[in-house]
């Protein structure tokens, strides 16, 4: 078991170094590399399965339930984040995309390695956990993905702004592409946070030892409710779309990503993910 | 040899080209003409807008040079219209091939890397080959050169970005939109460069509008774009409704102003606006591209893409021409390894005649009493002795004739001296070798084991 997980994150730094590595060459390129852009799909999915594989074995082997730790968390969202990419690639044409999500997946495949493999240790039933955590990685993954695609919309924007169209074209989705994907991320991963929040107050009253930082994280994750709730509610009422709303998807995605630097910087604070 | 003879428009104007251009009943009636004359055995005719070029290739055996099998296409050519014989160029052996490969390649065109060529040479290639008038050297030229430019299309960026004004502005907008259909573009003014680009966009599935202040012409240019036309009061609430504006007029004023847009806004609810300014003196405030998702590009920000397009073109060129010439090589190593393929036949008959000789006399003799699984066993076994026997000679005079660093003098002396060796051109030698061949199904009591004459004939792909 031990061997299966250790190949497993092999083949899985593997196959996201060359799916990485293929989705920038087409990006650099000054035309896209059609023949890279068929392959690297290909070598993602290759490293995200090896990516299961490997958390799969990897959490019998120690024995923790994947959601239950920082560790296999961080891994976790990445993974996530991997596969929703290569369902919604097709689909939008937004093979852009998959020089964030690679390089974000193997970085997260290794960094996981070094943080701390502390379990959460709190009276909370454990399915009642898992069910929130799971709901909150997968809001997570699908919030970066949003937020990378916001990052897209806004370079792309500029670029068009400026009148500097060589390197966008045929390399970018269109803006409104752009826009749409965006927001169907966020409104896809609204819910799951929504429940990750609301259980995580209900939870917070079983926190005995709720630290500043806790409370600093707590607050940052209303804040990312919040600020995701505005952009949707503003894009259905006011017609909220664009650079405006992508500037809000960014700044949500900047505060859900302080959470997750928190849980990295600050092990063990004694709460839920 | 393979010949080309044509005019392109980098030797003849458009009123020289018109005159030789072909339709496909008048190019079927020339190539059975090329065919059926004596000098040419093969023949293809390319026939576009930029460029009328035959290629032809002259009869094996004949001792017509290449300048007598230019002359024969040049005539065909120009029979009934001698004078334009002086716009004509021609190229011969690699050079043609060359040229072949460039036109393919887009390399020859009058908008470098346009990928319309491909096709029409494809076409030129089909048409040829249902008249009959091709054959091995053009097919295989012509293959060739189809390999050629997907592989100059692949590896260099020679059709990459766009090289006019409209298509510029048509996939600005689809960078923009994605999906036109159903996005209305408002067309305000008239202008070729204007119309060009609302019909393109109209074919990518926009509603168009048309707005001026003439109404007889809007309504007269609404009918041939088949837009709705509007009159110019209505251009404050056209622009609430556009997905997209092109404007040319010959205002000596902005027409869409800063404050215009602004009071549109509101209504707009964020939506993105394109818009698209043709005019000199411009229409459109410049000011108006600081609005949150809109976008304006004057006549010469979309001159400034195209340029850019053109020069990264032609920077890709030099690495086409490297692609081009490394295959023409190829192809005239061919061509070269064509010359000793009939000695590398005849050496092999000589062999498998000797073989096949020995094998029947033991059949009716010691080996009589052998049945057929034996026999086609041993078969079997001298068809791969000859293969292997083969294997070095066939190697050996291919590479000889690929060989650009050895003349054609001591090469005709290998094949002479290879020829004598083996008795090759003595056809009485040859006959004595014969036995008569007998039907194994037929006459069971006195079987004979025949070798396969047509395998490994060493004409294969190099």
């Amino acid at each position: 078991m031990e061997q299966l997980a250790s190949i497993a994150f092999l083949f899985g730094v593997i196959g996201y170094s060359a799916a990485a590595t293929l989705f920038f060459v087409d990006l650099a390129r000054k035309e896209g590399a059609q023949k890279l852009v068929r392959v690297a799909p290909w070598l993602l999915a290759a490293g995200a399965t090896s990516h299961l594989v490997h958390l799969v074995s990897a959490s019998f082997l120690s024995r923790i339930c994947p959601v239950e730790s920082m560790h296999f968390g961080l891994s976790f969202t990445a993974l996530i984040a991997a596969w929703i990419f290569l369902a919604i690639r097709r689909k939008y044409k937004f093979n852009a995309l998959g020089a964030v999500v690679a390089p974000g997946a193997l970085t997260f495949l290794i960094s996981a390695q070094f943080v701390g493999r502390q379990t959460i240790n709190s009276d909370i039933p454990p399915v009642l956990l898992a069910l929130h955590v799971t709901s909150n990685l997968t809001g997570v993954a699908l919030f970066i993905l949003a937020g990378a695609g916001s990052v897209f919309y806004l370079i792309e924007e500029r670029r068009l702004k400026q009148r500097r169209v060589s390197w966008i074209m045929n390399k970018l989705p269109p803006l409104s592409a752009l826009d749409r994907t965006a927001h169907r991320l966020l409104l896809a991963g609204f819910p799951f946070l929504t429940f990750g929040v609301v259980s995580g107050g209900f939870f917070a009253g079983n926190l005995t030892d709720a630290s500043g930082a806790a409370l600093l994280r707590a607050g940052l994750a209303y804040g990312t409710w919040l600020i995701v709730a505005a952009v949707l509610l503003l894009r259905a009422l006011a017609g909220f779309s664009g650079r405006r709303a992508a500037y809000g998807t960014v700044a949500g995605v900047t505060c859900i990503l302080l959470v997750i630097l928190l849980y990295i910087l600050k092990p063990g604070l004694g709460g839920s993910l | 040899m393979i010949v080309v003879v044509g005019l392109s428009h980098k030797t003849a104007p458009i009123a020289v080209r018109e005159r030789l251009a072909f339709d496909k009943e008048r190019a079927a009636h020339l190539l059975q003409q090329a065919t059926a004359s004596g000098t040419l055995s093969e023949a293809l005719l390319l026939s576009t807008c930029n460029r009328v070029e035959l290629f032809v290739a002259g009869k094996d055996g004949s001792d017509a040079t290449a300048v007598d099998v230019a002359q024969a296409a040049m005539s065909l050519l120009t029979q009934g219209a001698p004078e334009l014989a002086p716009h004509l160029y021609s190229h011969g052996g690699n050079l043609a091939v060359q040229h072949l490969f460039r036109v393919a390649s887009s390399l020859d065109s009058m908008v470098l890397g346009e990928p319309q060529i491909l096709g029409q040479l494809k076409q030129a290639y089909e048409h040829a080959r249902v008249c009959g008038s091709v054959g091995a050297s053009l097919h295989r030229a012509v293959t060739r050169a189809l390999r050629t430019a997907k592989r100059v299309r692949t590896e260099t960026s020679i059709g990459a970005g766009l090289v006019s004004v409209p298509s510029v502005a048509v996939d600005l907008a689809k960078q923009i939109f994605g999906d036109l259909s159903g996005k209305v573009a408002l067309l305000i003014g008239s202008g070729e460069m204007a119309e060009a680009v609302a019909r393109l966009l109209q074919a990518a599935g926009a509603r168009l509008s048309v707005l001026g202040r003439n109404r007889e012409r809007v309504a007269k240019l609404a009918q041939s774009v088949a837009g709705q036309p509007r009159s110019w009061d209505e251009l404050p609430e056209a622009l609430k409704e556009a997905d997209m504006v092109i404007s040319s007029t010959s205002a000596p004023h902005y027409v869409v102003t800063r404050e215009l847009l602004k009071e549109a806004f509101r209504a707009r609810r964020a939506r993105s606006l394109f818009l698209i300014d043709l005019a000199v003196p411009r229409d459109i405030d410049p000011e108006t591209n600081d609005f949150d998702g809109v976008f304006l590009y004057n006549i010469d920000d979309l001159s400034k893409v195209v340029s850019e397009s053109l020069d990264a073109r032609k920077q890709e060129a030099e690495s086409a021409e490297r692609i081009i010439a490394n295959e023409a090589a190829e192809f005239e190593r061919w061509v070269d390894t064509l010359q000793v393929t009939p000695t590398i036949v005849a050496l092999r008959e000589r062999f498998r005649l000797v073989l096949e000789g020995e094998l029947e006399r033991s059949l009716r003799g010691r080996l009589k009493h052998l049945g057929a699984v034996e026999k086609d066993a041993l078969g079997r076994m001298l068809e791969a002795s000859l293969n292997k026997l083969m294997h070095a000679p066939s190697t050996f005079l291919k590479k000889a004739a690929a060989d650009p660093s050895l003349d054609e003098a001591p090469l005709e002396l290998v094949v002479s001296h290879l020829s004598a060796a083996f008795a090759l051109d003595d056809e009485n030698a040859l006959a004595s070798l014969r036995a008569p061949a007998v039907d194994l199904d037929s006459n069971p009591c006195n079987p004979s084991v025949a070798l396969r004459p047509e395998a490994h004939t060493g004409t294969g792909n190099q």
